[in-house]
């Protein structure tokens, strides 16, 4: 296992290395540039923010730069916020998006493993039909097509909850956005934990433990949960990518002053440092994230050996 | 077997359930094996099995079983009438009332956003049945017109990423040893891009000088996003065929390795891409929906449900109906695409059942 | 034969009874009410206003954007303030003033009891560091140019030099090496002090000192600070070449610029030309007071929470940033009694749509101009909080002119004439149509030029004379065949209000005119790179907003001499008229001669005028003190909460005082 790991994280490095040479070389070939406003500057005062910002350099001193700090993790200041370094940037933005996303992945857990195993043991019931309808839909509907559907429900005509703004945690601000972000994740679930258990109640050993006289209580938490949840273990790797992606649309949708919102800003306003900070940041969860779902997945499936 | 088998798929969440059917699996030696391959024993089987029964394919196999499954015809059947539907409607609509996607009242007064089926002095009136967007211009017709663009965008991508991913898996897959780990590499390290980024950059970057121009930009950037798990797909099927022996047979009689991939391996690897491709078009239509949220998708005079849906968020205090109907249609129309994907999967392999 | 549903299916069955059951949420009723949303008051005296994009930076002559300005005001106070209803000058800082005969010259005197939010009292020298770092070429402003009026500020900014004989120590002077034919009259702050002239009217004037001196002689010639462009200078004038033999370049210092501190609470000020609407300048924000000490302490770090000092009647409280700065009242301010409000909140948000909803659930107070999304003004116009006023902001198309076919003038002239600018304004519901390049109504007495009028036939005509005849088909409608579309298209950032203008645009030259041109939307920094660089066919989205109430702040965007104001049109002439107007002092003939000068501008069209802005927001009724003046600029320091809802605003506050 430890070697596993250790040839994992080797691999791992470089990859994000790549990942951000690539990303700053794309940034550098796109036009644009972030201090431009509404009136050309005269080109003295153009030429003074070149400077003041490096921009004259050459372009391999540039990376030299970039890289040197990245390896001593230092991202560098923000090219549009003035005097805010990366770091804090992320730092101060991470919460956000953290808590967002693990209480949209904790309620689409809850929910979805607990509906989807009621649906697999009630098979063919009502509650069945429901659920698996409701999954149907949250795989269809696209999240920024729900979000503002709850919006004008909950808070437009009932005024329960604001509309949007973070508020720290807890608020009444977190429930809609956590809401629309789980709701996809929730349906997956279901369906995953659904088709699993019954995968697994119809195996040889679960007639072996009822036979044995066990309730069906016991049959169910201790037997069929453990089996019927790998494949929503492995679901979680993947899954952290599309949350990415769901984060921005609903931190956009809800404006919160999460990773996801200040990604795009920085990308629409070339802010490069900012970008390659959070570009590598994102990149080293996720590849860390992985893995331990891996070694996750190790542990409950006594089967697989690395 | 190599150690990226034993990784997780990335692909969408269901073949990781496969994943865990193939881990439970019924042979041993299917223990460690990664979905694809799983997915690539049992077509082979598939094959050889067909082979065995006098006359009946695998395809003719597949066809009746999906047919058999109502659910997937009623995709089919759905996919298909909106695929029809957003052709012909503009068409149809234009004839009828003589509203065109794109023409704007001159009148003022009709210049707003009207409920459905409601006229200018609030009274029931066929001519709307959507309703109007902010300038007047009759939703139905936008919604269908939106509809060719999306079903245009998720298929044409979808080819695309299909292509790229086919020849690198194959050539990946057959070529085997340090190229193959060289080439899946590749994969990896593109895998944890985050592809939003390129995205914005690349369309900024090769600006296009018309919407159709960016259209084609938009082809070719989802494609090249969805094309890595198809790779990889391929490419563990390639894995396990390529020592089948009428591969063997060809090399023996000389055919040349590009012609041994691409007319002998590839033709049998079509099943599993059949499907993914299937299941890939409502997550490109899903994706370019997203980059119209953004602002990178399709551009005016052309729309998408996306950027239909998009624009219908603004307004979503006052006038709902503008998000609600690209909304709904596209969700209907993601339904049954994924429908259809489950009973092609259904079809092609029994076994991958999920009831 | 139809056999028993699946359990598949009948889950699917319900899934689509679902969404479409969602398709009948669309009854949304519309409620009647008085106010648009919510309007009950805060229990505190605290503002929620939401202000837009988030601050790029607390440091006021940095940036030059909209939310920023706005709480720059809050922050930092100048030597005057806006007045919250005419945006006219108000005592701030320097509780009197007085200017010259030409107003070329101005002197400010300090009130004494003005301090910053450490205690610490504001003096003289704190404006002239604060002038001398918005102009100093390190902080590389964006806001620099506005205080080019002040003598040498230009050149400081610039690097540039000033030549010098070494063994005098005599300077070279401008007035030698003038290339204009028009003798240029020299400004009363320039002139020598023993000419006798009177410069100021009675005793408003401030005592003489070696740097009055300096400042009232004769302007030195500067030279620009890199090497190669000295060289093409020189090379290009053999007196000029002669002269600088054997001198030496002296660089222009801080010290130069024509700010003074007098005494500690006297500033003068010496502009290098006339410049009436100058007082007015003096607000914005790169002319507030920035602390000294603070920023030479900390640098670059001195605006974090922790470290910033304040001169204006708010100070920070807490900063969360993408989500809203707090600021609360000031105890040092020499006005604190007046200021009623306790804290605001500036909410940073991105949309509007998202602005609007937030103020309707009423969790903000106010939102900032332009936020009322034009389809939703039926709705929200009738409401009694929402605030119309002019606006000193104008929407035109840029020609790029340097390219074929907009090169020809009757090409440039058709397109204008082929859009119907009132039908525009019509369904923007709240603008003005506008022929001119100044905003209508805003500047009383400036007798504003009107362009051509709409008028298609005319339009047809002066296509077909440029060699792109336009014919009438069968059913009515138009083509122009021969016309290059593909050397066209019409560039705007990605935002749906410009994407409904560039779609009319679209419409009426292609019903009119017959030729339907490409629109292309780009990301907002994207686009503001390619129309810089001209780098766009045929047209460009425009939009301009006063940075001082004066039609000059419009007209300079063309007066540039290297032509990149975005459509690549520039006329000696015309800088010309512009230079000459500015030295006149009659207000009415500075304003003739202006006219005159944009009537220029107008008959060689390198712009399509569109419409003037109106203010569009929404605020609470129970928001006093914030009215719907032209350039949307609030001191908050007259912003109060209502209780009373006798006295609450049921629609526009009134303007007229």
């Amino acid at each position: 296992m430890l070697r596993f790991i250790t040839r994992r994280l080797l691999i791992t490095i470089p990859t994000i290395l790549v990942v951000i040479t690539v990303t700053w070389v794309l940034i550098r070939l796109a036009p644009g540039n972030f201090y431009s406003g509404e009136k050309r500057l005269p080109p003295a005062i153009e030429k003074n923010i070149r400077e003041k910002y490096g921009l004259d350099k050459p372009w391999y001193e540039q990376y030299a730069k970039t890289m040197g700090g990245i390896l001593r993790w230092d991202f560098g200041t923000s090219l549009k916020y003035e005097g805010q370094s990366v770091n804090a940037i992320i730092a101060r933005s991470l919460p956000v998006s953290a808590t967002i996303g693990i209480l949209a992945y904790l309620l689409a857990l809850g929910v979805g493993i607990t509906a989807g195993s009621i649906a697999a043991l009630k098979q063919n019931s009502k509650w069945d039909y429901a659920s698996m309808a409701l999954a149907m839909l949250g795989i269809s509907v696209p999240n920024f097509v729900l979000g503002p559907i709850l919006v004008l429900i909950f808070s437009l005509t009932l005024y329960w909850v604001p509309p949007s703004r973070w508020a720290g945690f807890p608020s009444r601000n977190i429930i809609l956005p956590v809401l629309t972000l789980s709701a996809i994740y929730m349906a997956y679930i279901a369906r995953l934990t659904r088709a699993g258990m019954l995968e697994v109640l119809r195996s040889d050993y679960i007639r072996t433990a009822r036979s044995k006289g066990l309730s069906e209580r016991a049959v169910v938490m201790r037997h069929a949960l453990r089996g019927g949840l790998l494949p929503v273990v492995s679901y979680t790797g993947p899954a952290l990518a599309f949350l990415l992606t769901g984060t921005v649309v609903v931190e956009r949708i809800f404006a919160l002053p999460g990773l996801g919102n200040y990604f795009i800003q920085a990308s629409l306003n070339r802010d490069e440092p900012l970008i390659i900070g959070i570009v590598a940041f994102i990149a080293i969860a996720l590849l860390v994230m992985n893995l331990l779902v891996d070694i996750a997945y190790a542990y409950l499936d006594p089967r697989i050996r690395y | 077997m190599m150690e990226e088998d034993k990784q997780t798929s990335h692909s969408r969440a269901d073949s990781a359930y496969v994943e865990s059917s193939a881990i439970r699996g019924r042979r041993d030696d299917l223990i460690h094996t990664s979905p694809e391959l799983a997915i690539a024993e049992t077509d082979v089987r598939l094959a050889e099995r067909g082979e065995m029964v006098s006359g009946s394919s695998l395809w003719r196999d597949a066809w009746r079983r999906l047919l058999k499954n109502r659910l997937s015809v009623f995709g089919m059947i759905a996919v298909a009438l909106v695929t029809l539907a957003s052709l012909l409607g503009p068409f149809i609509i234009r004839k009828a009332t003589g509203y065109t996607p794109d023409y704007i009242p001159t009148d003022a007064a009709l210049l707003k956003s009207f409920p459905p089926f409601t006229s200018p002095n609030g009274t029931f009136s066929w001519t709307h049945p959507m309703g109007t967007d902010n300038q007047g211009r009759d939703l139905l017709a936008r919604v269908l017109q939106g509809g060719q663009i999306s079903l245009m965008v998720g298929i044409i991508s979808t080819l695309v990423s299909l292509i790229i991913g086919v020849s690198y898996g194959a050539i990946a897959g057959y070529l085997g040893g340090r190229v193959d780990n060289a080439l899946m590499r590749l994969v990896d390290v593109l895998y944890s891009l985050p592809y939003v980024i390129i995205i914005i950059v690349l369309l900024s970057m090769f600006r296009s000088q018309t919407a159709r121009g960016q259209l084609v930009l938009l082809f070719v950037a989802l494609g090249s996003v969805s094309w890595l798990t198809m790779a990889r797909i391929v490419r563990g099927q390639v894995l396990s065929l390529k020592n089948q022996e009428f591969v063997l047979a060809a090399r023996a009689t000389g055919v040349s390795t590009p012609r041994i991939i691409f007319r002998h391996i590839v033709p049998n690897t079509l099943g599993p891409v059949v499907v993914y491709a299937t299941l890939t078009i409502p997550t490109v239509m899903l994706t370019e929906a997203f980059l119209s949220f953004l602002g990178f998708g399709v551009q005016p005079p052309l729309a998408s449900w996306g950027s239909l849906a998009t624009d219908g968020i603004q307004n979503i205090a006052i006038f709902p109906w503008q998000l609600i109907f690209p909304g709904v249609t596209m969700a209907l129309t993601l339904f049954s695409l994924n429908f259809l994907g489950d009973g092609l999967r259904d079809a092609l392999d029994p076994q991958m059942r999920k009831f | 034969m139809v056999t028993v549903p699946t359990p598949r299916e009948r889950t699917a069955l319900v899934a689509i009874i679902m969404l479409v059951a969602a398709t009948s949420s669309c009854q949304v009723a519309a409620k009647n009410e008085e106010f648009f949303g919510k309007t009950t008051p805060p229990t505190r005296n605290v503002l929620r206003y939401i202000n837009g994009d988030e601050p790029e930076t607390l440091d006021p002559p940095i940036s030059s954007g909209q939310p920023e300005a706005r709480i720059f005001i809050a922050l930092y106070e100048g030597l005057v303030e806006y007045d919250p209803k005419t945006l006219a000058p108000v005592p701030a800082i320097a509780e009197s003033w007085g200017v010259n005969n030409d107003s070329s010259e101005y002197v400010f005197h300090l009130r004494h009891n003005a301090r910053w939010s450490n205690g610490d009292p504001i003096v003289a020298e704190d404006f002239v560091y604060s002038f001398r770092r918005g102009l100093s070429p390190e902080l590389a402003s964006r806001n620099a140019y506005l205080a080019y009026y002040i003598k040498y500020g230009q050149a400081y900014n610039e690097g540039a030099v000033f030549v010098r004989n070494p063994q005098t120590g005599e300077f070279l002077l401008e007035k030698d090496f003038a290339h204009s034919d028009q003798e240029v009259p020299e400004s009363l702050s320039q002139k020598p002090l023993s000419s006798g002239e009177a410069e100021y009217k009675g005793s408003d004037s401030a005592p003489n000192t070696s740097f009055h001196q300096f400042m009232h002689s004769p302007a030195r010639l500067t030279l620009p600070a890199s090497e190669k462009a000295r060289k093409k200078l020189i090379d290009a004038d053999a007196k000029l070449q002669a002269a600088v033999r054997d001198k030496e370049f002296v660089p222009v210092r801080a010290e130069d610029v024509g700010i003074e501190a007098v005494d500690d609470y006297t500033v003068r000020i010496s502009l290098s030309q006339p410049a009436p609407y100058f007082s007015g300048l003096l607000a914005h924000q790169l002319f507030r007071a920035v602390p000294r000490k603070v920023i030479e302490k900390y640098g670059e770090h001195w605006t974090e929470p922790a470290h910033i000092v304040t001169s204006g009647a708010f100070k920070v409280k807490a900063w969360r940033p993408y989500s809203e700065l707090v600021v609360e009242r000031n105890p040092f301010y020499w006005d604190f009694a007046n200021v009623r409000l306790e804290e605001i909140h500036f909410y940073t948000t991105q949309d509007n749509p998202t602005a609007m909803n937030l103020y309707k659930v009423g969790e903000a107070d106010a939102v900032l101009n332009h936020t009322v999304p034009n389809p939703w003004l039926d709705v929200v116009r009738s409401k009694k909080d929402y605030m119309d006023g002019a606006e000193a902001a104008i929407v035109y198309v840029l020609i790029n002119v340097t390219r074929p076919p907009m090169n020809d003038i009757r090409v440039r002239r058709a397109f204008n004439m082929a859009i119907d600018k009132v039908t525009y304004s019509q369904s923007r519901r709240i603008t003005k149509p506008l022929s001119a390049f100044t905003p209508e109504g805003i500047f009383p007495g400036y007798p504003q030029p009107k362009g051509d009028p709409f008028n298609p036939e005319q339009a047809r005509k002066l296509l077909g004379e440029a060699g792109f005849p336009v014919m009438q088909r069968a059913d009515g409608s138009y083509e122009c065949a021969k016309f290059p579309v593909d050397q066209v298209e019409y560039v705007f950032n990605t935002q749906s209000s410009n994407r409904t203008m560039a779609e009319f645009f679209q419409a009426q030259w292609k019903q009119n005119l017959g030729i339907t041109v490409p629109l292309r939307s780009m990301e907002f920094r994207t686009f503001l790179n390619v129309r810089a660089k001209l780098e766009y066919k045929g047209f460009a989205l425009g939009i301009w907003g006063a940075d001082y109430m004066d039609p000059f702040t419009f007209l300079n965007l063309f007066s540039t001499p290297t032509g990149d104001n975005g459509s690549g049109w520039w006329d000696q002439r015309y800088s010309e008229m512009l230079d000459a107007a500015n030295r006149t002092l009659d207000k009415q003939k500075r304003y003739e001669l202006m006219a005159r000068a944009e009537k220029f501008l107008l008959d060689a069209q390198p712009v399509i005028p569109i419409e003037t802005s109106a203010t569009n927001w929404v605020k609470k009724p129970y928001v006093k003190g914030m009215y719907p003046n032209a350039g949307s600029l609030f001191p908050w320091k007259f912003v109060y909460i209502e209780r009373d809802p006798a006295k609450w605003d049921y629609g526009v506050p009134a303007m007229a005082d």
